[in-house]
């Protein structure tokens, strides 16, 4: 892999190429709201936020907006459809691990057989520069083994001194970088990236009580419903969690009439396990009618199901939807409780 | 063990979620329900008795729908909607000449190859026999490779009977034995009342040869179940239809997670020995419902 070094400026400039050629998607601050930061289109490179803490929702928008058109309609007889897919290219830029690793989780679910094409696709389209973070109480990413995760990005930005270092982890990644002036890096800067990552880590201080294989096992094995039960009678069902996570992708589909009543969209649209009518069915019948059923779903999507499925977790640790839970439900102190409502059952058997 | 039934090939029209048209070609107009006759526009689909497809009206929406004719029969297929939510109503207007969108099919049917040189018994609930339809004609017209042939069919009241003709022809075939009845007979009723467990209590069986098909609504699972178990059948012989609101029918989106399955993809069709373990199959183990 190449390193190189890049100072505060040789990166805006390199932002400024970036934007004469393609679109480029970015964390940019709020306008509205300082100190809070979203991605969106960049308009200049100035608008790139290299220090932001994290975004309410997740860079996989990019790749699977909230709200997409999947194809337009004309009613009438035959009705005729037109594809709605947009095909340029673009660069997804400042995205951090536990991001990253978010990405590649549903590139994971996306193409496993049968393949969702537009999700692929649309991955096709992008090339995606990572960026190291400034982790906040509620990141928990060291606990998932996401704090160092590359995957799938082209370019990977750190801080070091006044400047930054560009790891290469892609042919694609490095043309990106032509006619950019940079320096290889030297041995001490790359040791210096590595120390700023070590302080970055060392204040992310919670723990797991359990390995994820064992939380597995516990999931399974059930007995937890005391702890569901107490779970969902704080949870309001409003389906935060499932709308700021990164590796969430259910979704919904319907239709949407233009004025005239001739024409519309077919669109797709984020959904939430978490919501009353999600897994309802036309007869009336609700295959997770409780509250607490659909908050045992949500954990034992990501951490039993998924996992077991894809060996990884469907969390990043990003902590987005703890600090979007409307009833102030933090994802890893659940899991804490689980384990230790678990060793409690398996001490007392 | 379920991974290896995953339905890994998808149909061309899967793409983009974009579907392809098919026109109506018949028409059958009840009070309860429609049957339409679909032909595809870009050549006949090939399906297997249980699978589903995911029918649009545009403007109205998507729903699945699972096929209710047998691939043994005509280039057409046929689906049998009740009229309950905004695109089934839509679809219970439609007229002879209309185009709507259909992809698919999704999912795995009925072990028809299993049941070869079996006896095959099927139990219908309600609209449960739609489904159903598909799997007795399919077996009815390959006669000679299947053993005995029962169906159970249980409607609400006699009005509510699907298929009248086909269930009137199944009665009077000597190779079918069709035991009807319905829960609240009306004037003219002359047949069976009850529960569909009563005529299958006085079935008798052939317990290592018989291979139920099950589609009914989710209360009907656990009796039925509970009827066969004690008629010594084993789970592995008996296999449920399940209905979710599958919004993609490619192990996507989420709305038909069942625990660790997906039901369009590794069902809808399911060995009762895979929903055993299973808390989220047939029912939610929880009585107490939300308040919101």
């Amino acid at each position: 892999m190449f390193h190189y070094m890049i100072t505060a400026d040789g990166l805006l400039d390199f932002f400024r190429r970036l934007l004469e050629k393609q679109p480029v998607m970015g964390p940019r601050e709020r306008p509205d709201q300082p100190g809070f930061y979203y991605f969106d289109w960049l308009d200049r490179a100035e608008d790139f936020a290299l220090d932001y803490v994290t975004t309410a929702i997740p860079p996989k928008k990019a790749f699977f907006p909230p709200n997409e058109t999947l194809f337009t309609f004309k009613t009438g007889n035959p009705p005729e459809l037109a594809p709605a897919f947009e095909e340029f290219p673009f660069v997804l830029a400042g995205v951090h691990p536990c991001d990253l690793s978010g990405i590649e989780a549903l590139d994971d679910a996306y193409s496993h057989p049968p393949a969702e094409h537009r999700w692929q696709a649309s991955r096709e389209r992008a090339m995606i520069i990572g960026m190291d973070c400034r982790p906040d109480e509620y990141c928990f990413c060291t606990l998932l083994g996401t704090s160092a995760h590359r995957k799938p990005c082209d370019l990977f930005l750190t801080p070091v001194g006044r400047g930054y270092l560009i790891e290469v982890h892609s042919q694609a990644g490095e043309s990106l970088l032509d006619g950019v002036s940079r320096l290889d890096a030297s041995r001490q800067e790359l040791e210096e990236a590595e120390q700023w990552r070590l302080r970055k880590t060392e204040r992310i201080v919670h723990t797991l009580r359990a390995s994820l294989d064992r939380f597995a096992d516990m999931l399974d094995a059930g007995g937890l419903t005391r702890v569901w039960k107490e779970v969902a009678g704080r949870c309001y069902s409003c389906g935060s969690c499932n709308t700021t996570c990164p590796t969430c992708f259910c979704f919904n589909i319907d239709d949407e009439y233009d004025l005239t009543l001739t024409s519309g969209v077919r669109k797709r649209t984020w959904d939430s396990c978490q919501l009353l009518d999600f897994a309802r069915v036309a007869g009336g019948h609700n295959f997770r009618g409780d509250r607490w059923q659909r908050v045992r779903h949500r954990w034992q999507r990501k951490f039993l199901y998924l996992y077991r499925q894809f060996g990884r977790p469907y969390c990043t640790g990003c902590g987005r939807c703890s600090r979007a839970c409307t009833a102030d439900i933090n994802i890893l102190d659940v899991i804490n409780q689980l384990i230790e409502a678990a060793q409690q059952e398996a001490a007392d058997a | 063990m379920l991974e290896g039934r995953r339905n890994e090939s998808v149909p061309e029209n899967t793409v983009y979620y974009r579907p392809g048209l098919a026109e109506v070609l018949r028409v059958d107009k009840r009070s309860w329900e429609v049957l339409l006759e679909l032909e595809m526009a870009g050549g006949p689909l090939a399906y297997q008795p249980g699978q589903f497809v995911q029918v649009s009206v545009f403007g109205y929406g998507e729903i699945p729908i699972s096929i209710c004719s047998s691939p043994t029969r005509n280039k057409s297929f046929e689906i049998c909607v009740r009229p309950v939510g905004n695109v089934s109503r839509a679809l219970y207007e439609l007229s002879v000449g209309d185009r709507i969108g259909v992809r698919g099919p999704y999912g795995h049917g009925f072990p028809v190859a299993e049941m070869k040189d079996r006896d095959v018994l099927v139990i219908a609930g309600g609209i449960g026999l739609a489904p159903l339809r598909s799997l007795i004609h399919y077996v009815r017209d390959n006669r000679a490779e299947y053993r005995r042939l029962a169906v159970i069919y249980g409607a609400r009241t006699p009005a509510y009977i699907l298929f009248e003709n086909d269930v009137k022809r199944w009665s009077e075939d000597p190779g079918i034995e069709c035991l009807v009845t319905v829960n609240k007979a009306d004037e003219g009723w002359r047949g069976r009342t009850g529960q569909v467990t009563e005529p299958l209590r006085e079935l008798k069986l052939d317990r290592d040869r018989t291979i139920a098909a099950v589609v009914g609504p989710p209360v009907m699972y656990r009796f039925v179940a509970m009827e066969l178990f004690n008629k010594g059948m084993s789970a592995e012989q008996i296999y449920f239809s399940l209905e979710r609101h599958f919004k993609c029918g490619i192990g996507k989106c989420g709305h038909c997670q069942l625990n660790d399955l997906y039901v369009c993809q590794h069902g809808p069709v399911f060995p009762l020995s895979e929903l055993l373990g299973r808390t989220e199959a047939i029912e939610a183990w929880a009585p107490e419902k939300d308040q919101d």
